[in-house]
Order: structure tokens, then sequence, then C-alpha cells
């Protein structure tokens, strides 16, 4: 008979007890860890570009310490995104292998998408209790937050209400008295500053950038009487002449006013913010708070204000039936938490953004990089907060106007890139034709109509 | 012939040829890490990616993708016919990333094997010409982009300037957008990645033994003729290889256009990569961007696969 070799039933044997350990320290060091580990908190945040070193100084060294010392058995790290694309992607990842952050921190039109996904806590009425509730919010803000207030995924961070950003100093060249109060009179400002032979110009236009271009055509189409989705969010209407004129109002700007200079054809937001920063811009529209440390180290330091857009539209003298005061999105970031965190984590993550939106941490995240408080309460007896500037800000933020909620506003912002794009591009090249616009404008309403859940 | 072994305390008779066998019998067993992770990596993500090319898996499925509706070869007629964000179809991108790769191949070959003669030869300073060659490629693409992206800025860039300085163009000459793009594209890549062609060549000059141009010159032979007859004949392997991993890799180039155009990109400088990127992770069509991938990776595959035959890489590689 023959016998199994003594060498393999010592190695069976060591294999056999090897399983047999590892099976059991498994449930032991998990039981471990349940005990003795602190909850483990990373946040998920946006890359601050214009001062990175404040933003890791105000997360290692005052947040972040603040917070543990209030809750020592929850330890937070924290990780950013250096732009849109990569918040989109890390976000896309997390919700399809339900692993990643336990803290996202959301642009205001990104978070329809989220909540698209169907991938974050919708908070309850205790979770709302835990965070501060709603009333310690700018109530506008939370209208982004998720599509009616028992859906909130969303809970707001800060704020970045849009105005206009003009150059003080041209304007007094000019002998302009006063911001423009409407599109005509913004235009005609725009022609008494521009001087093609100096490099000056009324304003500027960056038709290359992924999300400027939107905003302003949306803010003019809502001014109209428009919008870009139907309200019941079933119908695309990119194709309604009011956003045709509004576009073509828009890229007016360089073919019949002439107050913008052709080179910004290929602009982004970057170059348009160099152009402005080295006194060559008059009137730069829609444009945040955030953009004031950087102002603050350029050639128009000193000489820059800011002032609400013009509500009348173009050659009228009131606004139409159904027009909108806007002059800005709904705009800020939002902290909302992934369904894969729950049990303690979850109620760590919900003291987290409970901490980070009470006033002295939004006054610190508006010292650090000029991010405006969401919390009213931040601005009283606080004169930093209450000067002519930020209050001109928190004015527009009252009348702020949410985007559509719909998943597909991502897509849209995209769609609609790709038509100021192949418009720019047009007019680069001498191809364009009036008439261009409505027909970019109707074939990308056929495309984010695709994309609408019907 | 027998030998006797000890294994284990017992005294065990193996043939000299059984024990040689095993010995000689490669360890198959050292390269199951190597297969483990090429599974993970690579084979199972590019099953997932043909399941998700039959699926219309988007923001609203992503959550519970293995659940995503299935809708057949839908993604595959979109993909010849659809554009992102009414950029250029799969079809017209993959004509742009043919031409870029082949064109960018075209242009670095000729002046990295000149660079490499140059510097194959020995003289004073040599080793910092060598350095001063490789700066492009040891630069960051993103870096190279922005820097391009400046360079070819409409009005203000150097590149309009200097045009309209020397009048051979106008100040006006828009490289970032129209048909010019995909010109900008191919000079800022030329301008990084023609020292891959020069640090191939110059290792496959290395290993061509001086005795062989000492002959031909004793025999008569001109420069230009030893170049022709012994240089390259000699640099054909490794020459092929560096065109078709050159030609591969622009194929694959993203960052560069991404960060020189942004998103989406004129219709002629929207290489495919950033086609199936903005169609998956900006407009959330995973689905449309996954077929996409395939028909490319299928197209690819034919003429890599000829290309490698004619060239017969494996046996003179080897």
């Amino acid at each position: 008979m023959k016998h199994k070799s003594p060498w393999f039933v010592q190695k069976a044997s060591l294999v056999g007890a090897a399983v047999v350990s590892m099976a059991a320290l498994i449930p032991m060091s998990a039981y471990a860890k349940a005990v003795s580990q602190p909850v483990a908190l990373n946040v998920f945040v946006g890359y601050n570009a214009s001062n990175p070193k404040a933003q890791a100084n105000l997360y290692n060294n005052v947040l972040i310490p603040e917070f543990e010392r209030a809750h020592p058995n929850v330890k937070v790290t924290w990780s950013y995104y250096s732009s849109a694309s990569q918040e989109n992607t890390t976000l896309q990842t997390a919700v399809a292998t339900h692993q990643g952050p336990d803290i996202f921190e959301l642009g205001t039109t990104f978070v329809p998408t989220a909540y698209a996904t169907k991938s974050f806590h919708v908070l309850s009425a205790k979770d709302w209790v835990t965070v501060g509730g709603m009333k310690r919010f700018f109530n506008p803000q939370l209208r982004l937050s998720g599509p009616n207030p028992s859906h909130y995924i969303g809970v707001p961070e800060y704020m970045l209400p849009f105005a206009m950003v003009y150059n003080t100093k041209l304007f007094r060249q000019a002998g302009i008295k006063t911001p423009p109060a409407t599109w005509a009179e913004f235009v005609s400002d725009a022609q008494k500053m521009t001087d093609p032979s100096r490099g000056q110009w009324g304003t500027v236009i960056d038709p290359a950038d992924s999300f400027d271009p939107w905003k302003i055509v949306w803010a003019y189409s809502k001014q109209l009487g428009s919008d870009f989705i139907s309200p019941n969010l079933k119908k695309v209407t990119l194709n309604a002449p009011q956003v045709v004129k509004a576009m073509n109002f828009w890229f007016d700007w360089l073919i019949k006013y002439k107050i913008v200079s052709s080179n910004d054809l290929t602009y982004k937001s970057t170059d348009a913010m160099q152009q402005f920063e080295n006194g060559h811009i008059g009137m730069w529209v829609f444009q945040g708070p955030t953009m004031i440390p950087s102002l603050n180290n350029s050639a128009v330091k000193g000489e820059y204000a800011f002032a609400p857009l013009p509500t009348i539209p173009m050659g009228m003298k009131s606004r139409p039936k159904g027009g909108q005061p806007t002059q800005t999105i709904v705009s800020g970031q939002d902290l909302a938490i992934p369904t894969y965190v729950t049990g303690a984590k979850y109620e760590a993550a919900l003291q987290w953004i409970n901490f980070v939106t009470q006033p002295n941490q939004q006054r610190e995240f508006f010292d650090a990089y000029g991010y405006l408080p969401i919390n009213p309460a931040a601005y009283t007896h606080d004169a930093v907060l209450n000067t002519p500037m930020i209050r001109a800000f928190v004015a527009a933020e009252m009348h702020a106007t949410p985007t559509p909620f719909t998943g597909a506003w991502g897509n849209l912002e995209t769609i609609f890139a790709g038509v100021t794009n192949k418009v720019a591009d047009e007019l680069a090249t001498n191809t364009y034709h009036a008439g261009d616009i409505a027909s970019l404008l109707q074939a990308a309403n056929v495309q984010v109509q695709q994309s609408l859940q019907q | 012939m027998e030998n006797d072994l000890i294994v284990e305390g017992q005294v065990r008779r193996f043939s000299l040829g059984q024990v040689l066998r095993k010995r000689q019998r490669p360890p198959y067993w050292m390269i199951v890490p190597a297969v483990f992770l090429l599974l993970v990596i690579v084979v199972v993500p590019f099953f997932i990616s043909i399941y998700t090319s039959f699926t219309q898996l988007d923001q609203y499925t992503i959550g519970n993708w293995m659940k995503a509706p299935f809708v057949g070869f839908r993604n595959y007629i979109y993909a010849f016919t659809q554009g992102s964000a009414l950029g250029a179809s799969a079809l017209q991108s993959l004509w742009v990333s043919v031409s870029f790769s082949v064109l960018t191949t075209v242009f670095i070959t000729p002046i990295g094997i000149i660079a490499a003669l140059l510097v194959n030869t020995s003289f004073r300073g040599r080793a910092f010409v060598r350095a001063l060659f490789l700066i492009p490629y040891v630069l960051p693409v993103f870096v190279n982009a922005i820097t391009w992206r400046m360079l070819f800025m409409n009005g203000w860039g150097l590149v309009d300037l200097i045009l309209s300085a020397l009048h051979l163009g106008s100040i006006n000459t828009f490289w970032l957008i129209g048909p010019n793009s995909f010109w900008a594209m191919v000079i800022a890549d030329v301008w990084s990645s023609w020292p891959f062609i020069y640090l191939m060549v110059l290792a496959g000059l290395q290993g061509i033994s001086g005795d062989l141009y000492e002959s031909a010159y004793m025999d008569g032979a001109t420069v230009v003729r030893s170049f022709f007859s012994i240089t390259l004949p000699m640099l054909r392997p490794i020459l092929g290889l560096a065109l078709l991993l050159s030609t591969l890799s622009h194929f694959n180039n993203f960052t560069l256009p991404f960060i020189m155009f942004g998103t989406p990109p004129s219709p002629q400088a929207d290489v495919l990569p950033l086609n199936v990127y903005v169609t998956s992770f900006q407009t959330f069509n995973f689905g449309l961007g996954a077929a996409m991938s395939l028909i490319t990776l299928i197209l690819m595959m034919i003429p890599a696969f000829f290309y490698i035959r004619m060239l017969r890489l494996g046996n003179e590689t080897a």
C-alpha cells in the first residue's frame, strides 16, 4: 500500500493550523477594533487653489484638533479634489464601489446629480437637529439641498453668491459714476471703457470655460422669463426663444457691441481672471467673493468693487412677463454623507457637519479663503462681515435663484459648454452664421433631453 | 543510472534524468502573483467594460450598476453617430487620434535620430547636451501643456507675436480652437516627445560595433552610405519597437489636449481618450463610453497586429 509522504502531512497540518488561526484571529481583531479603535472620519473637500496653505493650516491646526478635543473618540482626516472633474470621478467611484470618503463637499449645482445616484443619506428630522436645524442656514441655500425639505441630502457649508466685479479706476477714467442697473447701461458703459489700442476692454467672456458661460446665459434667460428645463423637470428648454436670445446677447458682446476682445474666444475662467487682474477689463460678470484674496495680490488691488448684475434685459424698460430679477444662482458648497457610512461613523459625520457650520468655524473659513458663512448668526456683531462689499453679496444671496433640481444638470452643463465652444470655434474661423446659435442649442436640447429621467 | 537520495529520512531512488527534468522544469508557480494581478487589474475590468457597454449605466443607475438596464447594441450605434457634448463622434475622434499619433511619430522620428547621432560621437560638453535633450521629456505633461497653451494664446501668445513679427501670419491666428488646434496639439507633443525616439536610438547606437564602420570606411564607404547601410539596418529592430510604442503612446495621450483645450475641446482636437472621458465621466454616460473604448480597442488591434508581424519584432529583438 502506498502511504502518504510525511512532508505532505506536515505541510497540510501547517496550512490547516494557519487557516484555523487566521479564522480565529479575524473576528477577534474585528472585536478588538470595535472596542478600542476610534471612529475614523474622512472628509473630502474642494482644494483652495488661491490659498492652499491657509486651507491646510485651517484643517490640520484649527478645525480637526478642535473637533477631536470635543469628540475624543473620532479621528478626522481630510483629503481634497483639485477640480470639478476630480470631484466628479471620486464621487462616481465611491457610489459604484460603496466605499470612499465619509463626507463629500459638493458644489451646490452638483447636489442634484449626487441625489440622482440614490447613494447619499436623506437627512431625517433627527439628523437635522444634530446638524443644528434648518433655521441655522440661509434659506435660499437649502433649496438645492434636495428636491424638497423632506428629501434633503446636502447641508449647506458655505455660500458663494455671484455678482459683477468692476474696475473702479477704469470707471473713473470713463466718467461712469455708478454700476449699470440695466443691460443696456452695461453695454454702454463697456463701450465707454473699451480702447483696443491700449488692450483695454469693457468686459470679458470665457466661452472655452466649462462652467462660466451657462451661468450668465441662464441668469439672462431667467430675466427674460425662461429656464433651461421646464418647471416639472420633464422637458429641456434650451431651444426656448429666451435662451437663444440670451446666448445671442452674450456673443453679441463680441459680434455687435465690440466690448470684448476676439482673443477671449479661447479663454477659460483663469485667462479672464488674469486679464481682469492686469487691469485690462472694466467689468466681469458672475464672479464671487473667493476671488478677493487673489485680486488683493494683483494690479487692481484697491481699485475694484462688486455690484449686483443688471436685471433689465437689453432694449427693454422692464422685464417681460414671467421674467425674474435673477442676479445669482444658489451657489456654494454642501456637505453630504454617502449611504455606505453608517452607525457610529454616520453620527460622527453629522457631528462634524454641526461643528463646521457653527459661527466660529464659519468665520475661520472666511478668514482662510473668503468663503461666506452660511450661518446668518456669523454676521451678527462682526465688523469684518458687515462691510458694504460683503453686505452686497449677502443681499444677492437673499435673491438667489436655484437652478432646476435634476440629475441631468451635470450633463446639461457639459453639453452647454460644447455649444459655447462650438460658437467660439465658428467665430474664430469666420464660419459663424446668424442662426447657428439656435441650431446648436436645438441639438443640445435633444442631447440633454435624453439624459433626463422620465 | 540511478542515484540514492535521502528524502525525509528515507532513501529514495531517482534516475538522473528525473532529477534533471525536475531541476529544468520552469518554475511556473512564480508567475502566479503576476497572473493574479493581471486578472484583477486588466482582465476583470475588461470584462466589466464589455458588460457595461451593453447597459444604460448613468447617474441614475451607478449606485447599483449591476442592475443597470440592458440596451443591447444601442451604445455602439450611438458611438458611431452621436458626439459627446456636441463634439466629435467616436469615429471622428478615432480619425483625429490616428492622425495625431501617426503624424507626431513621423515628425519626432527624424528629430530623435539626428539628435542621437549628434551626441553619439564624443565632444566637449556632450554630457551636458545629452542632459539638455532630455528636458522636454522629463517635464511633466501638464507643465508642457500649460506652457504651450500660453504660447498659443490668441493675440498675445508668443507664437502669434513671432508669426506676426516675421509677417508669416496674422496676430489673430487662433491655435486653441478651430482647425489649428490639431496642429497646436501636434507641435506641443512633438516638442515633448522626440527625446523618446532619441533615447531609444541612442541605446541602439551603443550596440553597433565600431568595427563595422571601420571596415566600411576602409572599403571607401561615405558617412551617408554607412548610415543607410549599417546604422539604419542595425537600428531597425529597436527603431521599430520605438515607433510602435510611440504611436500607441500618442494615441493614448489624454493629459495634453485635456489641459491645452479643456472640455469639451474643438472637434478637431477631440482625441478619442478625451471624448471617452467626457462621455463617461462628465456626461455620466458610462455605457456609451465603454462602447467607444471597445470599438477603439478592436480597431487599434488590427494595425498593431500587422505592424508587429511585419517587423518580426519578437525574433529580432530577442
